[in-house]
């Protein structure tokens, strides 16, 4: 079928193409059940946020992700642990301070950590099974068939659309500067130095692009009509429908009670 | 009436700049295949903006004279309609990428989308305009990974997609290889017949590929206006062009039969040492 070939785009996505049930789940379903995870979080003690972010991995490795989610996790989580272990567990003192010999490390602290930690944890988790389970150029079809304005769902997909345009610029900016004598491999005083000479064209250009693309747009009658119409537009089970109502039902009241209790 | 009237039109960038377009005047009936060729900074992109309609609103309001659309200044259009009538191509492939597709398919059904067609209407339209322009082995890819080449092609399917009665092809051909250049002017001149073209150029030989009236452009203004064996006899031809270019293109012209008539003066020295046997002693 001619029109869902994203899974083929060779752009710097974290989608990973698949057939499991969460990729084949409409988007709009997993994009509420994210928002619905994420209010969820919130309410949970830590060891609930361990294992939605359990869980989370679990799926993401039986939808074929597993090495996207741990290269991602590891990246992300690591610098804050470490960070928040030296600021909460042993900078902060608590009263509570118990010596290892080395250093001094607050427990209250190091339960406060691993708190934040496991929510951030819990929250990266589930949104990375979102994105590298949700294509969004078919986020884009499911919203733009469900009557959402074209300009949100616009705003929503431009970022990652024109994530390899900008990229491409941005190498042809760094070649450039560095073809004119920028030294970008010397020491990191040199590099702090040159980095408004790459940052300011990359802006400009970027400022002058969206201009011209406002005309493009515009020339193709974009946001002239309230809706658009889609070709292929993912396919949506009626059970999917009562689920998201349900789940934004549920967002609001689990917020309240968090906010009431 | 004419498809696009130009009446007196005078326009700069800003309030103080100087004037890009001075009192020109040019009028362009449907189905016609126009080459507007000038040089560096003649006004050649500032007209073709004008010509599409592409300036905001109060660039255009800012400017002496009008442009008129089948009779209908251009702010007065609405989007559907101005989409519907003419279509524009620039000079960067990459800048007339929608940025709203992922794959080359996508980014041709992009525009009729938008005009709220029927999904059937759309894949005729879409099925059309790629064999056209000869990307159906492309549909999947993603149109930012295309050559330049393929890219332009890519830019005149979603152009075509709208069913526009004139298509604005600003130096469509700028950046290409000889061979690549061929082949996308080979695919323009196939194009349907009652579609207007008008091409802006700064190279004789795509002009004489797709239009059949040139006219000169030179600091904002209309040097000459008609058949392209009259326009290239204008002084300010050479100027433009250089003489070898234009030499080149009477030659094409005169192998077309239209030019210079039956004469048999050379135009090149291979010429002149066949027509006199040998090179004229001095």
């Amino acid at each position: 079928m001619i029109g869902q070939g994203g899974p083929n785009s060779g752009r710097t996505l974290l989608f990973v193409p698949g057939r499991s049930v969460l990729h084949r789940i409409n988007p709009l379903t997993k994009l509420v059940g994210l928002l619905w995870l994420a209010a969820t979080t919130f309410m949970l003690p830590p060891a609930g946020m361990a294992a939605v972010a359990l869980a989370a991995i679990i799926f993401g490795v039986l939808a074929g992700a597993g090495a996207t989610f741990v290269k991602r996790l590891i990246l992300t989580l690591l610098p804050l642990t470490i960070a928040l272990f030296v600021v909460h567990g042993v900078l902060i003192d608590r009263g509570d301070m118990v010596d290892h010999g080395l250093i001094s490390v607050s427990p209250e602290g190091l339960k406060y950590m691993f708190g934040i930690v496991v929510r951030v944890a819990a929250l990266l988790t589930v949104s990375l099974l979102f994105v590298t389970t949700t294509h969004p150029a078919i986020l884009l079809k499911a919203l733009d068939s469900h009557g959402i304005s074209p300009g949100i769902a616009y705003l929503i997909a431009s970022p990652l659309l024109l994530l390899e345009p900008f990229s491409v610029r941005a190498r042809a900016i760094r070649d450039a500067q560095q073809a004119r004598g920028l030294d970008l491999n010397g020491r990191w005083v040199a590099r702090a130095k040159a980095f408004p000479a790459l940052l300011i064209p990359l802006v400009t250009l970027a400022l002058s692009d969206l201009d011209q693309r406002a005309s493009v747009l515009d020339g193709r009658a974009f946001r002239a009509r309230p809706f658009r119409t889609v070709l292929d537009a993912p396919l949506d089970r009626p059970w999917e429908t009562w689920a998201r109502r349900l789940l934004l039902v549920a967002i609001p009241v689990q917020i309240g009670v968090v906010l009431w209790l | 009436m004419a498809l696009i009237d130009i009446k007196n039109l005078t326009f700069g960038y800003g309030a103080k700049g100087p004037a890009v377009l001075k009192g020109l005047n040019l009028s362009i009936e449907s189905g016609e295949r126009l080459a507007i060729l000038g040089g560096n900074g003649s006004g050649k992109t500032t007209l073709a903006h004008w010509i599409a309609g592409w300036l905001p609103r109060p660039a255009m309001e800012a400017s002496q004279g009008e442009v008129l659309a089948r009779g209908k200044a251009w702010p007065e259009w609405n989007a559907l309609d101005r989409a519907a009538t003419v279509q524009f191509v620039g000079q960067i492939p990459m800048q007339q990428l929608s940025g709203f597709a992922f794959t080359v398919y996508d980014e041709i059904v992009f525009g009729p989308g938008n005009l709220g067609l029927s999904a059937d209407e759309i894949r005729t339209r879409a099925d059309w305009a790629i064999d056209i322009c000869n990307l159906r082995h492309l549909v999947y890819r993603d149109p930012f990974t295309l050559s330049g080449g393929e890219q332009q092609r890519l830019s005149i399917a979603a152009a075509l997609v709208m069913n526009p009665k004139a298509l604005v092809l600003d130096e469509p051909t700028g950046n290409f290889d000889p061979e690549s250049r061929d082949n996308l002017l080979e695919q323009i001149k196939g194009l349907p017949r009652d579609l207007t073209i008008i091409l802006f150029d700064m190279a004789l030989k795509p002009a004489l590929a797709v239009a059949e009236r040139f006219v000169l452009l030179d600091d904002g203004g209309i040097v000459a206006d008609g058949l392209p064996e009259e326009v290239i006899q204008h002084p300010a031809a050479i100027d433009m062009f250089g003489l070898p270019a234009v030499t080149e293109a009477a030659l094409l012209i005169r192998e077309s039969g239209k030019f210079p008539g039956k004469a048999r003066l050379p135009l090149t020295f291979d010429q002149a040492v066949r027509l006199f046997g040998g090179v004229p002693a001095c």
